[in-house]
């Protein structure tokens, strides 16, 4: 397609001259509207040679765009590039309905094939009489009109349509070329959006920005996934408008309902803002899915007869093998690639939204209630978007950006969360199919009686819903009923739809409730073939009622080079059993009966693996008769498309639920779909049915594909499977002969804190400390220093110590200034708040002299007298020289002085009482200056001076007694604790498989990574990010001190051991089968398990050497999980708003497992992460 | 008052300064203030591949990158490869294999492909789906993807071999 000048839009082809175009009146005009307000073009052909063709559906990245200007080039002989498709746009397009059931080519197509030959015949009539001849001497080819016989144009385009304006009314039908005379038609065309798609040109609408755009994020209801129910739209008691009032640049916090929406001027801040926005939300009682089956039997649902043909009941009762069945299909995610996304502007005139939807008139519609105004006054436009392949959040997204661009005044960006995305998609619905039947004398089908049970509805555009303009009661959508009619003659048959309002959100994805009821059919069908001792091709081929269905299967079993067989072969190959098996469908869509599409079959060949139970699919041998073609490149794409995305949805894909937020799966770990490794070979044949009608193709190759691969698992074992997915643990579960167990419903454990068991130790205290009481006198204030008095070097050295003493990493407040204080840390004492240490003379420290600075260093006393809390390091500062205390001191005294008042420290009593310090510094505070041992070289000196001085390592590292002093002794260094995180020991106790070197310390204060051990997180963090600022010498010193502590192996020892430990752990020997496992694949491994993928810039350490994964408590690992950690050369994302409470518990189980081997499970991982949950609130 | 920091970043051989938060994402400066469409939120937690970009040559997830680490190194997008008009030989190569639907996640197939080649230039393809095991296509577009990978290797060991 060429690019063309200047977009032309319809308004301006129904306005100008030199254009032939063809019109329809436009849905909704008046009768006396101006052309250009009441007509629809639908293709208009312009003295320049533009060919526009303007059709209502839109392109989900199916090749529909190319498709369609493949057709209009056909039928008016222009060349295709020559062809411009306007797709999907409420102010462009024809209203066409939604973009659903594979209908584009098949239905909508008709319109522009027919106005393009109304176009071709009009030019002909034009051009013989422009040249004075008979129209059948001229001949119209690529575009040129020419004299019949000559090559060389006969009369141009622009001199032909010059001054003409003529505009054809829509003929209800007209001739189409015949097959044989197609030349574009039917060819394979390399698809027109590509190039731009893969070199980063193509815009989506995620990529639209207009001029003074915001940035929008919303916050949904607790009540995921969920949109029936008294308590839509009425759940909302509070917004705290506060919690956010540190986040800049946010404009707006709109809230109407159950809606919550935040405008910001930049993208994070919006972000950041929607993730801290505190609102109390009333409970609400999420339905129990966990057994799916009797779920959706006992929902309330209204039965409805499609069709009854003998008397079912008489010949169920006369059968000779009767074979009852049920069948049940999981809720499914559409898994959209890119979360949805839309731009909205509204102004006085009316509004403008930006959209990936699919639904452009329908959502037109929903705007319009939702504001009240005209849809006239609404103008959709269409970008593309991910792909969708139903119904995502494409609509709601829209919506909400109307009310947040409404709200604001300007433009606004809204992009939904990857969580927010997952949890309220409408899902593809769960189904539950039972049929009753069985065969007859000599395998007859004597009856068939088909039940089949789909919780669906439309799924109301959500902000209408949380707004409350529509009510909450639950539609039902007569949904369930597609392809219910099966493929095979029995003699009697019942066929019932149990329509029922959704259970969570719910419409339809790509073959809707096709895929499952062809399950049910074709794995029926396959059932009866092995009780009636025939090929279960053989079998189908008896009983199929439909010659196109019976050639499909006979050419495409032929194709795989099927070999008749009776009853299941459980071939064997070591561990695995293979098997293939086979099912053929035509997808019909729409309303009962419905329209038929295109015919597919398939033949599956799979493994199963007998130890893990792993079903592997290796080849899928697909045919598809599809009619005419238009692009066969384009349809065996969308065949591949369709076998890949089933195949992942019938072995992986699942949504899951839980009792405390409905939908419980938020992320790619949590709903794990199809990867690269696991894909199946793929052989497509297409049958040439170019002389009939064309089909849709967008989904019916997906519709076998459950039972074909179900049916080949039962050639493979001889267990047939009725439920879905074919997940590892429900396959050995069937190969066992034992029955799935779903987890019970996950209860945070309640467990007191540890610190709840100090009691007795406290009081202790309190009658120790009541008998040391003392004041110490204050130092008089002196005025602020001039920083001119010290040399450059000298605050240089000071900003070196303030770096290694962390003083920043305290004495800042979260997003505060530096050094100004407020950060509350908690301890078992209660909360301590640090104070200002900057240069003001009132709120910091600017009246201090040297003597009132070293005296609080050293002794932890404030200059007015007051003793100081021992969070406070200062029995680690007291060991520094006189000389860096000076140059620490000339350094804070040379910062800018920050005006900002002290917050009081709240701690319980008896610590709460400050002079009770002074004998709690009588008993702990005795160390001065640190004496070098001559025995050691200089480096350990030097490192030991750092550790144990400035550095104050030991003021987490070591353990502290029950008055909060750190031991002595052998507890030296041997692991302590930190605003809940567990600091490791330092020493040999160190709890990592491979014991830490010298290197290894070096690297890891260096880079906050070593490879041995992995990477700095939760207050070690900013330690690391200070260490920066030191000298490298002394960086090495402090490696060559804590290594002297240790006992290390010898570099080639620690690389085999650390080799060793990597294989123990790799995945080849720890298959995904379990949910915990795939949740550690879709979540953890991109990052942690890179050997073989392409080199990443910023991977994770590798977990088997992890020292949070082998460390006595769960407490690390969980609250890297919650928080992310930020490191020296990478960072790992919060899993916060991604992992529920029991995801968390049972990766951490597995983790710990898997990566520590030689360790015991960990005890208490759910108080772990109800403690981490809280601390993060 | 928070604290921001102006950050140089190298995009595509361009210098450019953005102003932000250390532990921002790299993504929103690329997609919001240098206008970059290519790299594409997709998750925020590393897990789907959208966002992947060059750092240095090698694959980066731009989504859960803090922009102080990408700072000063050579940043890549797909834009940076090549255009419609003068595509890079993988961009070509995936054009010639038709490999995208609807595109969302091929940014980062492309890029996660290039670092991979650049140090596996003749590989199995095997070794190509490993390689983009954690690079997420819900189209279904996998089979036309491996092709691409493939062609193009096939024709840098072709261009190696005549130049």
């Amino acid at each position: 397609m060429s690019k063309p000048a200047a977009p032309l839009s319809r308004k301006m082809l129904l306005k100008r001259a030199g254009v032939i175009g063809v019109v329809a009146p436009r849905k909704g005009a008046a009768a006396d509207a101006a052309p250009e307000d009441g007509l629809d073009l639908h293709v208009c052909l312009t003295a320049e040679g533009r060919v526009l063709a303007f059709n209502g559906h839109v392109d989900l990245g199916t090749g529909i765009r190319t498709a369609l200007a493949q057709m209009v080039a056909e039928e008016l002989d222009f060349p295709f590039d020559a062809v411009e498709m306007v797709l999907g746009d409420t102010a462009e397009t024809p209203d066409q309905g939604p973009t659903i059931a594979s209908e584009t080519i098949q239905v909508t197509s008709i319109a522009i094939r027919i106005a393009a030959t109304q176009i071709r015949a009009r030019l002909i009539t034009l051009a013989a009489a422009a040249l004075s001849c008979g129209e059948d001497e001229i001949a119209l080819s690529e575009g040129v009109i020419s004299r019949k016989g000559e090559t060389a144009p006969a009369i141009a385009l622009d001199t032909l349509l010059a001054n003409e304006r003529i505009l054809l009314p829509l003929a209800e039908s007209a001739q189409f070329k015949q097959v044989d005379q197609h030349k574009l038609v039917g060819r394979s065309v390399a698809r027109v959006d590509i190039p731009a798609k893969v070199t980063g040109s193509f815009a989506y609408v995620h990529d639209v920005r207009v001029p003074g755009m915001l940035h929008g994020r919303v916050v949904r209801p607790p009540y995921a996934g969920m949109d029936a129910g008294d308590f839509v739209g009425r759940s909302l008691i509070s917004v705290d408008r506060d919690s956010i009032a540190d986040v800049p640049g946010v404009r707006a916090v709109v809230v109407e309902g159950d809606f919550i929406g935040i405008v910001a001027e930049r993208e994070e801040w919006a972000a950041e803002a929607a993730l801290k926005l505190k609102a109390h939300w009333r409970d609400f009682t999420a339905p129990d899915l966990s057994d799916l089956g009797q779920a959706l039997r006992t929902h309330p649902s209204t039965p409805r007869l499609l069709a009854e043909e003998g008397d079912v009941d008489a010949a169920l009762e006369n059968l000779e093998t009767r074979l009852d069945r049920t069948y049940v299909w999981p809720y499914h995610l559409h898994g959209s690639i890119g979360p949805s996304c839309a731009v909205a502007d509204v102004r006085e005139g009316g509004i403008t939204v930006w959209t990936g939807s699919q639904n452009p008139y329908p959502l037109q519609n929903d705007l319009a209630v939702l504001t009240g105004l005209p849809k006239e006054r609404i103008d959709v436009i269409r970008f593309e978007a991910a792909g969708c392949y139903g119904r995502n959040c494409a609509d709601d997204v829209v919506a909400d950006a109307v009310l947040l661009a409404r709200a604001v005044g300007a433009p606004v960006r809204v992009q939904l969360t990857r969580e927010q995305e997952h949890l309220w998609e409408p899902k593809g619905a769960a189904q539950l199919i039972d049929i009753k039947g069985g065969l007859g004398p000599g395998g007859s089908l004597k009856a068939y009686d088909f039940h089949t049970w789909y919780p669906s509805n439309a799924a109301p555009t959500l902000a209408l819903l949380l707004t409350g303009r529509i009510p909450n009661q639950p539609a039902t959508l007569r949904m369930g009923d597609r392809t219910a009619l099966p493929s095979y003659n029995y003699e009697t048959m019942r066929l019932t739809a149990y329509d029922m309002p959704p259970i969570v959100r719910a419409s339809w994805l790509r073959g809707v409730s096709a895929m499952p009821n062809v399950f049910a059919h074709e794995s029926y069908i396959d059932e009866l073939a092995h009780e009636a001792g025939v090929d279960p091709v053989e079998f189908r081929l008896r009983h199929i009622n439909d010659e196109r269905a019976a050639e499909l299967t006979r050419a495409t079993a032929e194709r795989a080079n099927w070999q008749p067989h009776v009853g299941p072969r459980m071939e064997q190959d070591g561990e695995v059993l293979r098997g293939r098996g086979f099912a053929q469908a035509r997808y019909v869509h729409g309303s009962w009966p419905g329209v038929g599409a295109a015919w597919a079959a398939w033949v599956a060949d799979v493994a199963v693996n007998r130890t893990t139970g792993e079903v592997t699919v290796n080849r899928v041998t697909v045919g598809q008769d599809t009619g005419m073609m238009v692009n066969p490149a384009g349809v065996t794409h969308q065949i591949h498309g369709n076998v890949l995305q089933s195949t992942s949805r019938v072995l992986r894909e699942e949504v899951t639920f839980s009792q405390t937020t409905a939908v419980a799966s938020r992320d790619w770990g949590s709903y794990p779909v199809l990867t690269f490794p696991e894909l199946p070979a793929i052989d497509v044949m297409l049958m040439d049915r170019q002389h009939l009608p064309p089909m849709g193709a967008g989904e019916s190759a997906s519709v076998p594909s459950a039972a074909a691969i179900v049916n080949a698992v039962f050639d493979a074992t001889g267990v047939r499977f009725r439920e879905l997915p074919l997940t590892p643990e429900r396959v050995l579960a069937g190969l066992n002969g034992t029955k799935l167990l779903k987890p019970p419903p996950h209860e945070p454990a309640k467990r007191l804190p540890w610190w709840s068991k100090l009691g007795a130790a406290v009081a202790g205290a309190a009658s120790f400390a009541a008998v040391s009481l003392a004041f110490a006198p204050s130092i008089a204030p002196i005025a602020r220093p001039d920083p001119s008095t010290w040399s450059a070097a000298t605050i240089e050295r000071g900003r070196q110590l303030a770096a290694l003493g962390a003083c920043a990493t305290c004495h800042t407040g979260k997003d505060g200034v530096p050094y100004a204080g407020g950060l509350a840390l908690p301890t078992p004492f209660g909360t301590v708040t640090t104070t200002n240490i900057t240069p003001d003379p009132e709120t910091g420290i600017g009246n201090w002299s040297y003597a009132a600075f070293e005296r609080a260093m050293r002794a932890g006393i404030h200059r007015d007298g007051r003793q100081l809390y021992p969070a406070f390091p200062y029995p680690s500062f007291a060991k520094a020289s006189e000389a860096d205390l000076q140059a620490l001191y000339a350094f804070l005294m040379s910062q800018p002085a920050v005006r900002q008042g002290n917050e009081p420290s709240r701690l319980t009593f008896p610590f709460n009482l400050r002079p009770l310090m002074a004998g709690w510094n009588m008993l702990f505070n005795r160390a001065g200056e640190l004496k070098p041992d001559p025995t050691r070289s200089a480096a350990w000196n030097r490192g030991r001076y750092l550790v144990d001085g400035l550095g104050h390592c030991g003021a987490c590292h070591t353990p502290r007694n029950a008055l909060g002093a750190e031991k002595g002794g052998s507890a030296y260094l041997t692991g302590g604790e930190a605003e809940g995180w567990q600091a490791p020991a330092l020493t040999r106790l160190s709890a990592g498989p491979i014991p830490w070197s010298e290197a290894q310390l070096y690297a890891y204060l260096k880079t906050g990574t070593s490879q041995h051990h992995g990477a700095a997180a939760g207050p070690m963090a900013p330690v690391i990010a200070e260490l920066r600022e030191l000298p490298d010498a002394d960086i090495r010193a402090m490696a060559t001190y804590l290594a002297s502590l240790n006992e290390p192996l010898a570099a080639a020892e620690a690389e085999a051991l650390a080799a060793h430990i990597e294989q123990q752990t790799a995945r080849a020997a720890n298959p995904a089968i379990s949910p915990a496992a795939r949740l550690y694949e879709g979540a953890c491994a991109a990052c942690h398990e890179t050997g073989r993928a392409a080199p990443l810039f910023n991977a994770g350490p590798a977990l088997g050497l992890s020292s949070k994964l082998h460390a006595a408590t769960p407490a690390n690992l969980v609250n890297m999980l919650l928080e992310g950690g930020q490191h020296g050369i990478g960072s790992m994302p919060s899993f916060a708003t991604a992992l529920d409470d029991r995801q968390l518990v049972e990766l951490a189980a597995y983790l710990r497992g898997r990566f520590a081997p030689g360790k015991p499970g960990w005890e208490g991982i759910e108080a772990a992460v109800a403690r981490a949950r809280k601390a993060g609130k | 008052m928070r604290a921001t920091r102006r950050f140089a970043l190298r995009v595509n051989g361009a210098s450019h300064e953005v102003e932000g938060e250390a532990q921002t994402p790299l993504l929103f400066f690329l997609r919001n203030d240098l206008a970059l469409n290519s790299p594409k939120f997709g998750c925020g937690l590393g897990e789907c591949g959208a966002c992947t970009v060059l750092i240095d040559g090698r694959a980066a997830r731009a989504c859960a990158l803090p922009v102080r680490l990408a700072a000063e190194r050579e940043i890549v997008t797909l834009e940076g490869l090549g255009s419609v008009e003068a595509p890079h030989p993988l961009q070509q190569a995936f054009i010639d294999a038709q490999a995208a639907q609807c595109g969302y996640c091929i940014a980062g197939m492309v890029m996660t492909a290039k670092a991979f080649l650049g140090v596996r230039p003749a590989p199995s393809e095997t070794e190509v789906r490993e390689a983009l095991r954690h690079n997420l296509c819900r189209c279904g577009t996998h089979v036309e993807i491996v092709k691409a990978v493939m062609l193009a290797a096939e024709r840098g060991r072709q261009d190696a071999a005549t130049s």
